[in-house]
């Protein structure tokens, strides 16, 4: 039986337009122009039990709506939501007890409390057996390195601290599905790896199934096998991260600075000239890469014009949606 | 030169003309600052009656001279208020007062500038107030407009007085984190000091002393006075005198005061 | 049994809120002894006027400091334990740190205010319970366990009419984001209810008993305890102030499930 369960959930909100200025200001408190926006619009899918899924899309694409939805915060305009088989706004306090969060631009803990007080609070909260906690915590200060950190109030923390201490404080009471939405955002890479692998080993250990939504490929990676893309409030993909890896690494972007004007130069298949700027010294090229590679594009370059510099771009996660949003437009991938 | 003091002129009214604009942004605190400030009209108004019941005058003072001064006072009281302690606590807090000093405006200039804008916006948005005053509660306007160019000065120069000495009360958040009880200290402070509540006639000789060893009065009772009618016409000059010995003495203390908090930024590095 | 284990939480949230404040001495002094000085403020003004009056329409000046003691000290309450009413809006609501309070197993107003237990009311309690010790015993009132528990029931039925017309329009942060504007405006009503209202006209005196009571929380127990005639309405603070937390329940349930609907 699947733990959560989403059916044609959509969430709208109207928003009151208001035009700039102080004209704008006086217009609106008459005649308020009310729009309706479909932040999340019918989306449908289902997890199973110890599943690690990684929710993704652009800003603005109505991931936050999701998980709100999906904690009990927002209550859906139509559609259904279960999770544990109960509704989670209307039983909050039940689901409340059974799920952990961590929103991860905002702390959940108190801002002036040494951490450990901050534990001690929310085990009292969430009334976890003193025996348990006493355990959990020994095993969550090997795991996340915490010993030092026990006495530091979170307002003197560092970012990778904070979320080691939010990711403990949201997994302390050892809740069946855990929502994380950016654990890992502005971390560095060790920080990053190591909370990677604090929330696999949760998933491994206790099957704590894992709800994630990240602008890190490296998230995904490392995590996830299954993905969720979307876009606009709707779902354009659900499936194995290994299809989309195949889909998106086709397409890279490689930069050239060059000495003089680009001029035109003849380029081998399955390379395109990207959309640049005439003014700046540069020259931007897209290749495929299941036809052509990165040293044969630059040394086809090279051997033309004279180049001081070049770089090949990472595909980011908005290019890798927009990509997929306009593969599943078309069924062939644009020249 | 002139040039160059028309653009630093030019800059500062800038800082003053956005004052308006965020009040305008916060209506809802107009709204509720308005519904406040009648409530305690109201208050002050009948509280005064009853205090007037008996007949005749106190201290010298008639019902109606007194009600006058009140109302007034109560409108103005605005005047002695300031949101200094609060602006300078965020920048401490949030470590933008570095950034501050490296405007090319002088740090204590501008923030003269923009409290002169609150201040005049201030004076403007009490206008309704002053109507339903003069409409509900009797209160009585000069003619005279000698009167008006008096009251016009003294309340320029008490606000410099104020502007001066929040400048240097603000110094504090350099030391203290809670600059909201900081801030609600000194309004109790400045609200009965400077006779917003009561006229400094009413008070004991040695409460009326302390009020004169105060910046307040010279912002609210001073020009008040004036405007209500207890204090004449040719008193001006005297007034002024008092009050720009307040703001040179003041001005020279601030720029110290801040000059040594500053200085525990800069060491720690903010 | 729920109302024990919130008892329990509540004591655990207050005794971390106090080693913040130990953390913080001056910070703590500064905060008890800013309400110390309004109130000072506010009660050197009717002392200053009252020296020159023999009474304020038939009241004397220790009455007086009677209803203002008792008006102090029932808003002293909420101001202890529920002052992060006022800062709902832009603490909690604008930043979505409200949401926290969502994902946690126990009540959001419990947890929103056992968030915060606010020290500054300390100031407010001492100045309300010296004026009400100082007057009552100047205008001679003799204490029996009788006034003595009438005493309690009043306060705490004024306080409770302060914290539900605060919860009540602190719901305007669901909407506005930010609370304190509303709040602020039926709040200060108060003001009116330091004297006794039989000072102002008809109009104002209803406004204080029947639509706004705050009359409940200091003038009619005044009258009470100083042997006043004043009717029924010594009686009906309790009952005023049942019905009114419970509108104001209500009122906060409505807000919550529109914040729910916008997530604002």
């Amino acid at each position: 039986m699947p733990v959560i369960e989403v059916v044609n959930l959509s969430k709208k909100f109207r928003t009151n337009r208001k035009e700039p200025g102080i004209a704008g200001a006086v217009k609106a408190l008459f005649r308020p122009v009310v729009q309706e926006t479909a932040a999340v619009d019918g989306v449908r899918f289902t997890v199973e039990p110890g599943e690690v899924v990684g929710y993704i899309g652009v800003n603005g694409a109505g991931k936050s709506t999701t998980i709100k939805m999906l904690t009990g915060i927002l209550e859906p305009t139509a559609g259904m939501v279960r999770v544990l088989g109960r509704d989670p706004h209307r039983q909050r306090v039940d689901n409340a007890r059974e799920i952990g969060v961590v929103f991860g631009q905002r702390s959940q803990l108190w801002w002036d409390l040494a951490f450990i007080e901050s534990l001690n609070l929310i085990s009292k909260i969430y009334e976890i057996d003193p025996g348990r906690y006493r355990e959990l915590l020994d095993q969550f200060c090997g795991m996340l390195d915490l010993g030092d950190l026990l006495r530091v109030p979170i307002r003197s923390m560092s970012l990778g601290q904070k979320m080691r201490a939010e990711l403990t404080a949201a997994l302390i009471h050892e809740p069946r599905i855990v929502y994380l939405d950016e654990p890992t955002i502005g971390l560095d890479l060790i920080v990053k790896e190591r909370i990677r692998e604090f929330i696999r080993e949760q998933n491994k250990r206790n099957g704590t199934t894992v709800f994630l939504t990240t602008h890190d490929l490296g998230d995904i990676e490392k995590l996830c096998r299954r993905v969720i893309i979307i876009d606009a409030g709707r779902i354009i993909y659900d499936g194995p991260l290994t299809t989309i890896q195949e889909r998106f690494g086709r397409y890279r972007t490689i930069t050239f600075e060059t000495a003089g004007f680009a001029a035109t130069i003849s380029l081998p298949p399955g390379v395109e000239t990207a959309p640049q700027n005439p003014e700046d010294r540069k020259l931007i090229l897209k290749f495929d890469r299941t036809k052509t590679t990165a040293s044969k594009v630059a040394s086809a370059v090279m051997d033309q014009i004279d180049v001081v510099d070049f770089s090949l771009a990472e595909p980011d996660l908005s290019s890798v949606v927009r990509q997929i949003y306009n593969g599943a437009l078309k069924e062939n991938v644009p020249p | 030169m002139i040039r160059r003091i028309w653009t630093k002129m030019r800059a500062l009214a800038a800082f003053a003309g956005m004052i308006p604009k965020l009040f305008l942004a916060y209506r809802l605190w107009v709204w509720m600052d308005f519904f406040v400030r009648i409530f305690s009209l109201t208050v002050f108004y009948y509280f005064w009656n009853a205090v007037y019941a008996g007949g005749g005058d106190i201290r010298g003072l008639s019902l109606a001279q007194t009600l006058n001064y009140i109302l007034l006072a109560q409108i103005l009281s605005p005047l002695v208020q300031s949101r200094l302690p609060m602006v300078m606590g965020r920048l401490v807090r949030e470590g933008d007062v570095g950034i501050e000093l490296l405007r090319p405006v002088d740090f204590q200039s501008r923030w003269y500038a923009e409290c002169m804008g609150v201040s005049a916006t201030m004076i403007v948005i009490q206008i309704p107030l002053v109507i339903i005053a003069c409409v509900c509660f009797e209160m009585h306007l000069p003619s005279d407009p000698r009167v008006w160019a008096v009251f016009a000065v003294t309340v320029w120069l008490g606000q410099a007085v104020v502007f001066l000495f929040d400048w240097m009360f603000s110094c504090l958040v350099f030391y203290t984190t809670e600059v909201w009880g900081l801030w609600v200290l000194r309004e109790g402070v400045a609200a009965f000091f400077s006779g917003a509540l009561v006229p400094l006639q009413f008070m004991p000789e040695w409460l009326e002393r302390i009020c004169r060893a105060m910046p307040f009065a010279q912002a609210l009772y001073v020009p008040v006075s004036i405007l209500s009618g207890i204090a004449p016409v040719s008193d001006a000059p005297r007034l002024w005198l008092i009050q720009i010995a307040w703001i040179v003495g003041l001005g020279i203390l601030s720029r110290t005061f801040f000059g040594v908090a500053i200085r525990k930024v800069t060491v720690q590095g903010g | 049994m729920r109302i024990l284990r919130y008892c329990r939480l509540y004591r655990e949230f207050l005794l971390q809120r106090f080693k913040i404040l130990m953390e913080y001495r001056i910070n703590f002094l500064i905060g008890a002894a800013s309400t110390l000085v309004l109130q000072a403020a506010s009660l050197l003004t009717v002392w200053v006027v009252m020296r020159q009056v023999p009474n304020l329409k038939g009241w004397t000046f220790d009455e007086i400091l009677l209803i203002y003691g008792l008006v102090t000290l029932a808003r002293s309450i909420p101001h202890m334990f529920a002052d992060n009413l006022w800062t709902m809006g832009g603490q909690y609501i604008r930043t979505g740190g409200f949401d926290r309070f969502l994902v946690r197993p126990i009540n959001p107003l419990f947890h929103l205010l056992a968030d915060r237990f606010c020290h500054d009311g300390l100031g407010n309690f001492l100045v309300g319970a010296v004026l009400v010790a100082k007057s009552s015993a100047a205008v001679g009132i003799h204490w029996t366990p009788f006034l003595a528990v009438y005493l309690i029931a009043a306060v705490i039925s004024g306080a409770a009419i302060f914290f539900a017309l605060q919860l009540m329009t602190s719901v305007s942060a669901f909407w506005i984001m930010e609370s304190v504007p509303v709040t602020q405006m039926v709040f200060n009503l108060h003001e009116f209810a330091r004297y006794p209202l039989t000072i102002y006209p008809k109009v104002v005196s209803t406004l204080l008993t029947w639509v706004i009571p705050f009359g409940f929380a200091s003038f009619y127990p005044a009258c009470f305890l100083l042997g006043r005639p004043a009717g029924i309405l010594p009686w009906l603070g309790p009952i005023t102030a049942a019905i009114l937390l419970a509108v104001s329940y209500r009122v906060w349930l409505f807000g919550l499930r529109h914040y729910a609907s916008t997530g604002s």
